[in-house]
């Protein structure tokens, strides 16, 4: 019985891996398939995006809830386009540049607000990115002030089948640098801090360590999203990295279900193209994404993998109740 | 002279129309642990529907100002009943349908009216003049009918049945039902008063300063920084954060230029919650 | 007809089983105790009469009316009040409102106001503290004011859950006396205790449950010589 179990999990498993597969091969052919330069555009965007929720998620799996998560995106599209356009250096420099400088502001955030509260820290940082935007606001030349800059160093001759590739080659890297993360003894460990309080006494865990760990990893990969995000658009603005910008990456990452490593991505996919796929409506648009967050809390309490964990389940309990009645025949 | 009334007023302003709308998400807040993400957007609607029934329908403005804000508490029953009370206790979910509710409600009042900046008409005109200083009527009423409201609804929570069963529910909501307080009943009257409140809220600040779609997401960051400086818990703490963040944006830009005036009330915010990680009047241990 | 009736009452906290076909009877004007050591389940039982707590299975009858399912506060209005374990009193009101809000479902002002007086006699430490916030009392005083707000909102049937936890013998002495002026006055009392003592000496049936079951249950004086509860609580 308990080999059987075991062969059907790693079935089950390897029904996932080889999904994973047919998606990353189908991703790499679209350009190849698809003539529409615009919707290449979108998906370079969701990639970015996805990573962007990805770090997100790294975070929230530490028990805390970084309510100005997108500042920091602002925070790694500013340094890369700043460094780019001001001091002329290479993105190639500047994009990991800013990656790691956003993670350094992070950890410094993370560290003097290791003493509060997770309700507090949310708020904390919540605060924190509003006055990170205005900061932003209030650079004048350097940042372009309210209406942001343009003119961004452009990096593969402005090719958007290049970009695509780019992006989707930076998504499935950080992606599986992020999995191995989350899968590791430590992200184990923080899963399990935050969990409850209790475990990490008893296990004598370190808790702010963890903590400022998941921020720092956090914090590298919105930086790199949101620096690689500016050099593809050439233009930024504050606007798209306020209160309401993080409040879409914690909708992508719920959407697409707390609970599974993948919830995120796939939660990016949806709340990002089927909106985009409704263009049309123009004013109306935002219609439809507030369609399906009341679809998902009305109707998929678990997000797009709750879901899919739900019908796995059912299949494998119809499974089960099938061997037994072969079994008693 | 003239700066300086004019900057006393705008504080005064200012700090009763935060404390007006961040009482109503704090109501919630405290006694349900409710973050309700739409609360900003109500009060921009009430506003625009103040805005609408003078300019389209031509109503009396007073008129208007109570039909909005008897609207919106309305809808308060409305949100409690749908929204939040089939998912008390679920933090992910509350969030998520109060982002839906707050896109919903922009994008209406974008579809329907535009994005172009409207405002109120005022109520009075003249100014009240003492020697050199002169003030708008018009202020002076916003004041007044926010101090008014603030003191009643200070009364409210403080001495009558139902605001004292709001204070019990908050205090522990278990305790609560245990004396027969009908929990879901008093959570309800709370989101009707608190979003009528945040709707009058609207009306005012739109004659004052001016109505956009996306007016609510900084007034809700501004409710919840009243809210958490002044200590989770507290109803009182939120009077004095509300004049201490009234006082900052109306006196920044007085020295500061425009933008930097805007950053630095969060600054301020930040670095308090870093010295006073509860808040000033925190009661959570 | 007993005034409360459980019939087979079944209590899960997700898949772990805290009471299990738990079937009681407390008779009108009686004062009937429950007895069990820590974790039997005792207070998860009273939790579900209240319907704080759904119940899995079984149905729980006040009168003659079905009350598992319903909401606490149409549980409270029939008569069916809870004076809970850890007080549950609303730190920041001062007594005379925690006093008050107990009366949250009785309309009648003059009978507040008589109740009061009643509680005021029944615990004259009360009257003293009454602009007190409740959260500054001492143990026995917010015990005091615990069943003070229960017996505010005029109870058939008033539950208690460890009212002599952490006090002092000579104030669990006069939460005795309150007990019996209360039962004098009328109301039926359901007793959770662990100081048997207590409850031998106030209560006239009793059931004892273990992990989640009544294992034995009758009068007092069977119970007194019955060796199960001799072992167990009363040291030999
Ligand atoms: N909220 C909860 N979640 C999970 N399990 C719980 C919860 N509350 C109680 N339990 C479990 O249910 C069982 C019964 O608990 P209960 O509080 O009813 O015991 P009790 O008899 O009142 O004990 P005590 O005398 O210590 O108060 C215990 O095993 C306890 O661990
Ligand atoms: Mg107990």
């Amino acid at each position: 019985m308990n080999a059987l179990s075991r062969f059907a999990a790693d079935k089950t498993r390897s029904a996932g891996y080889g999904i994973l597969v047919v998606a990353v091969i189908l991703l790499g052919v679209i350009p190849l398939l698809m003539e529409s330069l615009y919707s290449l555009h979108i998906l370079v965007m969701v990639f970015f995006y996805v990573i962007a929720a990805l770090s997100l998620r790294a975070i929230v799996i530490s028990g805390q809830f970084p309510l100005g998560h997108a500042a920091f995106m602002g925070v790694g599209a500013y340094a890369s386009g700043m460094a780019a356009k001001w001091l002329h250096l290479p993105p190639e420099l500047t994009i990991p540049g800013a990656a790691v400088f956003t993670m350094i502001i992070g950890v410094m955030v993370a560290v003097s607000f290791s003493r509060l509260r997770a309700l507090y820290y949310a708020m904390g940082s919540l605060f924190l990115g509003v006055a990170i935007i205005q900061i932003l606001n209030a650079g004048g030349t350097w940042t372009g002030g309210y209406s942001g800059f343009s003119g961004i160093t452009p990096m593969f001759g402005n090719s958007k089948v290049s970009w695509y590739y780019a992006a989707l080659g930076l998504m499935i890297l950080s992606a599986a640098a992020l999995y191995r993360f989350e899968f590791s003894r430590i992200g184990t460990n923080m899963k399990a801090i935050s969990q409850s309080h209790l475990v990490a006494e008893s296990v004598g865990i370190n808790e702010a360590k963890y903590r400022i760990l998941a921020v720092a990893i956090g914090s590298f990969f919105v930086g790199l999203a949101g620096a690689g995000y500016a050099h593809y658009m050439g233009t930024i603005a504050t606007s798209s990295y306020n209160f309401m910008a993080t409040m879409w990456l914690f909708m992508y990452v719920l959407v697409g279900g707390v609970n599974n490593f993948f919830g995120p991505i796939v939660g990016s996919f949806i709340l990002i193209l089927i909106p985009e796929y409704f263009r049309s409506l123009k004013t109306y648009s935002p219609f439809i994404s507030a369609g399906i967050l009341f679809l998902f809390v009305y109707l998929m309490p678990g997000g797009f993998a709750g879901l899919i964990q739900a019908a796995v389940a059912r299949v494998k309990s119809w499974r089960r109740e099938r061997a037994r009645d072969v079994a008693a025949d | 002279m003239e700066q300086v009334v004019a900057t006393i007023f705008n504080v005064l302003i200012l700090s009763s129309m935060y404390i007006l709308v961040a009482l109503g998400f704090a109501f919630l807040f405290n006694m349900l642990g409710i973050l309700n993400l739409a609360h900003g957007a109500v009060y921009m609607v009430g506003g625009y529907i103040g805005f609408a029934l003078i300019n389209s329908a031509g109503v009396n403005p007073w008129v208007a100002i109570l039909i909005a804000t008897l609207i919106m508490a309305g809808f308060g029953v409305v949100l409690e009943r749908f929204c939040f009370r089939p998912f008390t206790g679920d933090f992910n979910r509350i969030v998520m349908v109060g982002v839906g509710i707050n896109v919903v409600l922009q994008t209406a009042v974008n579809a329907l009216l535009g994005t172009r900046m409207q405002a109120l008409p005022s109520f009075f005109d003249g100014y009240l003049r003492f020697g050199v200083v002169s003030v708008s009527y018009q202020r002076i009423t916003i004041f007044l009918i926010g101090a008014a409201l603030l003191v009643l609804v200070s009364w409210f929570v403080r001495r009558t049945k139902h605001g004292q069963q709001m204070q019990a529910i908050s205090q522990d909501i278990e305790g609560a039902a245990l004396s027969g307080i009908n929990v879901h009943r008093v959570s309800a009257l709370a989101c009707a008063i608190g979003s009528g409140m945040a709707a009058l809220a609207g009306c005012l600040m739109g004659s004052y300063l001016m109505l956009s779609p996306y007016m609510g997401d900084l007034m809700l960051i501004k409710a919840l920084v009243l809210v958490i400086l002044a200590g989770i818990g507290s109803i009182g703490g939120i009077f004095v954060t509300g004049l201490i963040l009234g006082g900052l944006d109306a006196v920044a830009p007085v020295i500061f230029d425009g933008a930097v005036a805007d950053a630095i009330p969060y600054i301020v915010v930040v670095v308090v919650l870093l010295l006073r990680p509860r808040g000033f009047f925190g009661r959570e241990a | 007809m007993a005034l409360l009736e459980t019939r087979g009452v079944t209590v899960h906290y997700g898949k772990s089983l805290a009471v299990e076909d738990v079937s009681l009877r407390v008779e009108e004007g009686d004062v009937v105790s429950i007895i069990g050591a820590n974790g039997a389940g005792k207070s998860t039982l009273l939790r579900a009469l209240m319907g704080l707590k759904p119940v899995t299975d079984g149905e729980i009858f006040f009168g003659d009316e079905k009350i598992d399912g319903m909401r606490t506060n149409e549980i409270v209005k029939r008569g069916l009040i809870l004076v809970p374990e850890g007080r549950r009193l609303f730190p920041y009101l001062s007594v005379l409102t925690n006093l008050r809000l107990g009366a949250s479902l009785v309309e009648d002002k003059d009978e507040i106001e008589k109740t009061l007086k009643d509680v005021y006699r029944l615990f004259p430490r009360l009257k003293e503290r009454r602009n007190q916030k409740a959260g500054t009392l001492s143990g026995g005083e917010q015990q005091m004011v615990a069943i003070g707000r229960g017996l505010m909102g005029k109870p058939k049937l008033l539950c208690m859950d460890e009212p002599s936890l952490g006090l002092a013998p000579i104030v669990v002495e006069a939460v005795g006396e309150a007990i019996k002026d209360i039962n004098g006055k009328g109301v039926t009392v359901l007793l959770v205790e662990q100081n048997v003592h207590l409850a031998l000496e106030v209560a006239s049936s009793c059931y004892a449950l273990q992990v989640g079951r009544v294992v034995m249950s009758g009068d007092m004086d069977t119970m007194r010589s019955s060796d199960v509860v001799k072992k167990a609580y009363l040291g030999g």
